[in-house]
């Protein structure tokens, strides 16, 4: 019964938290940039959008993903031009970003609501799929939800060994001191914007071509800024991210199993949890500079950015 | 004194510039706007003439821009007071939540008092109730635990969690049908509107934060010390400046601008607390606030072509066919050219 | 003063606004005086598959019967001052007929309604009326009963599930008549019901709906804005659906597909705007059922058992005579209190004072 019940909730958590988590490593690239992104939900919208639109020309679920990747990339492109290059404010911009990638995302979509695609299927690993629990729990799931941990780990591999990591946190942290050090601050918080732009456009793909598997408009319904509190959350860590993403889809799908159930709960206090959660582990960390944000962006939530 | 002319010219000139640059930005914006409506085979001209009759060339057009700009200046008055020593408040949205929260809890269960007492005691909670959500915000921050950034980002989602969770539990009206909505307000407990227009006495609030903000701010001890703060804080506190308690001092403020705009969005508008109470305008308030560079005057202008611009999406959807989803597509538009052409600080001096 | 502009950028608005100038005046307008203006307002986009997209083909039947009648549409609009706002500016424009097509638009329509006496305001779902403002609907619940006969006989697993967005009334009594269906002909069977708390939202809808296909639901029904993803969802589980709002709905689950319930508002529109033109309109509280041409069962599939598809059509045929009430006691709620006596009936005109869900669902009407 309990068992059954883990099961089903991992799953649940699995499946809402996958496209939480690609936002949430493409924000923590961005951030590691110095750069906050307040607009995800437009990057997300757009690659939900363009992939769904481009699955349904193509017939093609593959050939979707890979056009909401580089829909988003472009997208953040928009971004990328106003604080970078015009050093305008990251918040507003942030902000105007995602109005525009939810007035575009509706325009773009209208006409292609209702419509049916066959979407990202589950893939089958031979064996492990038939094992008893651990089967469909782990191993039933399209392409983007195998590839999201693997993603994560390179990542992280790319922030803590290699060069570009190097340079992108050295941006992150002093862009002055990096650019005496030979970097070119402002094309490294170019590239980590297009790689966000990536990971935020796959992010929407998944839930356009394989949650829902259709579009409806704003059907992101904020989960890109929660994938903002997941990076503060996760301590812009990518490992950590997995976590948190696990955490925060497990709270969305908690409930509805919890009701599925028969078992009494308020939806909404439930639902709480993440942020208080998110908060409370931020305060107790506090002071200690271990794990404070890039310095950089620390900058910004100062107002001398 | 050909010294203090020369000065005085050259700050209005400063200032005529500035007003200037402003006009033709939001010009470039809708000329942009124009060749998205040609895309669409719509007649731009016959839009915006639209839009102008229906907002500006009526008195009843003008009226809606002015209730709708109440709880978008309220919002911006919100982000501005703490901006003044660099604090940024993203929570508008929260504290609005909360502040209608306090404010509807006044009003269920005192209903029975008369409206010269019901009012004001409800006007009240509303503050304190965006006022303490914000100050959690501060008090984290003047602790040095968690930039009020973040937190006010963070408390955003659980206010309008918990305001979810009394509308559909607690407080639901049992007359309505298990909707998600409390009881209708009490006539003692609507603010009352001016003539036959919906333009209610939220503006007194909005005129009196504008007031008072500008006021303080420039004409005060408290001022000077805020602007001393925004300058160096270092060197404030050096001179025994108190920042920590202006930190959570002024979030409690701003929060409560916004705990009114809540107020007056139930109490006049809606006149019942349900989730859609508000949409965005505490993010709404933060752009208008930036977008002024913190000033009162600014404010106004931002939020009244922000006011515009929605209340013009309807006539062009009505009239000219054209898409709900295009009205933020304008808004983003403003905004970036707005954002690319200048680098302004939030806050501004 | 120096005000920096570019000569570049002087050149660029002044092609830009000349352009726009040109291009402006030259394109034409239509010109026609049309007998009736009608406002529609939708509280999200018609092109949701579902809700608002019924209403707003509804319109357009409307328009297309009636060619003198033209149509003002607003989407996306909030409850609250904005739907005032965009009511008060179609009485401006002329509307003689206004439709808010939501729910929450109730108070807001009533206020204006006061304002503007001779414009007058059909409602759809409200349960307040004033002299120019009507309510419609069509009650749902014999309909969903109906689905539940169809179901319970062609389910495998005897677990019903219900995807829904919140609990108000309207659709507790929804799925209430379900469940009585279901028990009619297969009185083992349960039904479970899963509130998402939005009406609409398909990632949580997926997510819903997978909980309960993992709870060993074999048949899914859906109370949300857009069916898609719910049906979807079961589809791809290889379980049965039921439709709701969009009768289109059936493609996207060919296999599983039992029935569903639509709207389509088209001729009652029709017959609103002609009372509106010739001065016959009246204010009263309509309740269609399942005679009247704005509900529509959506043809069955051939996994429905053929005895069950003719259990269904007794059915029908004894609601619309009367002989059959879908609320006949005695009815307990899921909580063990007797909501209806033995030998009384609930009437379908208080659905909206039912907050309670009938026992055998399992779920929880907050």
């Amino acid at each position: 019964m309990i068992g059954s019940f883990l099961a089903g909730l991992l799953a649940g958590s699995i499946h809402a938290g996958t496209p939480l988590l690609y936002a949430t490593l493409g924000e923590a690239v961005e951030e590691r940039a110095g750069i906050i992104n307040l607009g995800l939900e437009g990057v997300m919208l757009m690659g939900a959008v363009v992939g769904f639109i481009t699955t349904v020309q193509t017939g093609s679920a593959a050939v979707g993903v890979l056009a909401a990747a580089l829909a988003g990339g472009l997208f953040n492109m928009i971004f990328g031009f106003l604080v970078i290059t015009r050093r305008a404010n990251q918040l507003a911009s942030g902000l105007a970003l995602m109005f525009c990638g939810v007035g575009l995302s509706a325009l773009l979509g209208a006409s292609y609501i209702g419509s049916r695609i066959h979407g990202l299927n589950e893939i089958r690993i031979p064996f492990l799929s038939g094992l008893p629990v651990i089967g469909p729990t782990f191993f039933n799931y399209d392409i983007l939800v195998y590839l999201v941990v693997p993603i994560s780990v390179f990542i992280w591999w790319v922030f803590f060994r290699t060069r570009w990591g190097l340079s992108l946190r050295a941006v992150g942290e002093n862009p002055t001191a990096a650019f005496a050090a030979g970097k070119n601050p402002h094309r490294l918080q170019y590239q980590a914007l297009f790689i966000a732009g990536i990971l935020g456009g796959i992010a929407g793909a998944h839930l356009s071509l394989a949650l829902a598997k259709t579009w409806a408009e704003w059907m992101t319904a904020g989960r890109g800024f929660i994938a903002v509190a997941l990076v503060i959350f996760s301590k812009w860590h990518p490992l950590r991210a997995i976590a948190g993403a696990l955490l925060f889809g497990g709270a969305i799908s908690l409930q509805l199993q919890l009701q599925a159930r028969g078992v009494p709960v308020s939806s909404f206090l439930l639902d709480m949890l993440p942020y208080i959660l998110s908060l409370a582990v931020l305060a107790a960390w506090g002071g200690r500079r271990r794990h404070a944000a890039p310095a950089s962006l620390g900058r910004v939530f100062q107002g001398t950015e | 004194m050909g010294e203090l002319a020369a000065r005085i010219v050259s700050f209005r000139n400063d200032r005529l510039a500035g007003l200037v640059r402003f006009a033709g930005l939001f010009a470039l914006a809708f000329v942009v706007f124009a060749i998205v409506l040609l895309a669409f085979g719509k007649n731009p001209l016959r839009a915006y003439a639209d839009i102008f009759s229906n907002t500006l060339g009526s008195a009843y057009g003008f009226s809606e821009v002015l209730v709708k700009m109440i709880p978008l200046v309220l919002t911006a008055v919100a982000v501005a007071v703490p901006s003044r020593i660099w604090l940024i408040n993203v929570g508008g949205e929260g504290q609005l939540f909360i502040g209608a929260m306090f404010a509807t809890w006044g009003a269920l269960n005192f209903s029975t008092l008369p409206i010269w007492t019901l009012l004001p005691l409800i006007s009240a909670l509303g503050f304190l109730g965006g006022g303490l959500w914000a100050a959690i915000s501060g008090i984290l921050r003047a602790k040095g635990l968690v930039s009020e950034t973040i937190s006010t980002l963070l408390l955003n989602y659980v206010a309008i969690l918990l305001v979810n969770f009394l509308v559909f539990g607690p407080w639901k009206d049992p007359e309505s049908a298990n909707y998600p909505q409390t009881a209708p307000f009490v006539e003692a407990a609507t603010l009352p509107a001016f003539g036959g227009t919906r333009v209610h006495m939220g503006v007194v609030f909005a005129i009196a934060a504008l007031i008072l903000f500008y006021f303080v701010i420039s004409r005060t001890r408290w001022g000077l010390e805020m602007r001393a703060i925004g300058g160096n804080a270092e060197a404030a506190r050096r001179n025994g400046i108190p920042i920590t308690k202006y930190i959570v001092l002024l979030m409690f403020i701003g929060g409560g601008v916004a705990g009114l705009a809540g107020m007056s969005e139930v109490s006049a508008v809606q006149g019942m607390l349900r989730p859609s109470l508000s949409p965005g305008y505490g993010f709404a308030g933060f752009l208008i606030s930036w977008m002024a560079g913190g000033n009162p005057l600014g404010i106004v202008a931002a939020a009244f072509l922000l006011a515009i611009v929605t209340a013009g999406g309807d006539i062009l959807q009505m009239a000219h066919k054209i898409p709900g989803a295009v009205v933020h597509i304008l808004m983003a538009l403003i905004l970036f050219v707005v954002l690319a052409r200048g680098s302004r600080r939030t806050g501004g001096k | 003063m120096r005000i920096k502009i570019s000569s570049i950028e002087l050149k660029l608005l002044a092609i830009l606004a000349s352009l726009a100038l040109v291009l402006g005046i030259s394109l034409p307008e239509a010109n026609a005086q049309p007998k009736l203006k009608v406002g529609i307002l939708h509280i999200g986009s018609v092109t949701d598959a579902g809700y608002n997209q019924a209403h707003a083909e509804g319109a357009q039947v409307m328009k297309k019967n009636l060619p003198n009648v033209e149509v003002i549409s607003v989407e996306n609009v909030p409850e609250g001052a904005d739907a005032e706002r965009v009511m008060e500016n179609m009485a401006k424009q002329g509307a003689k007929l206004i439709i808010p097509a939501s729910f929450g638009y109730l108070d807001p329509a009533l206020k204006v309604a006061k304002k503007y006496p001779d414009v007058k305001f059909v409602h759809p779902g409200g349960y307040k009326r004033a002299p120019n403002l009507g309510t419609y609907w069509a009650s749902t619940p014999e309909a969903f009963y109906l689905m539940g006969i169809a179901a319970g006989r062609t389910t495998k697993t005897n677990k019903m599930g219900y995807v829904v967005a919140l609990p108000i009334s309207f659709f507790l009594g929804n799925i209430n008549a379900f469940h009585l269906g279901v028990q009619s002909v297969n009185p083992k069977a349960e039904t479970r019901v899963v509130f998402t708390g939005t009406f609409l939202d398909p990632g949580k809808e997926a997510t819903a709906a997978n909980a309960l296909l993992d709870q060993g639901v074999d048949v899914l029904g859906v109370i949300v804005d857009s069916p898609i993803t719910v049906v979807q969802a079961a589809e791809k589980r290889g379980a049965y659906s039921i439709g709701y709002h969009y009768i289109g709905a059936q493609k996207f689950a060919p296999k599983g597909w039992i029935s569903g319930i639509a709207f389509t508002w088209g001729e009652l529109y029709t017959r609103f705007a002609m009372q509106v033109m010739d001065g016959t309109w009246k204010s009263e509280a309509l309740l269609g059922n399942l005679a009247s041409d704005y509900l529509t069962i959506a043809p069955f599939s051939s996994a429905v058992p053929a005895d069950a598809v003719k259990l269904v059509n007794a059915a029908k045929q004894d609601f619309i005579s009367g002989k059959k009430h879908v609320f006949a006691g005695p009815i307990k709620d899921n909580k063990g209190v007797e909501r209806v006596k033995a030998g009384e009936v609930w009437p379908l005109e208080n659905l909206g004072k039912m907050g309670w869900l009938v026992e055998g669902v399992i779920g929880q009407p907050n």
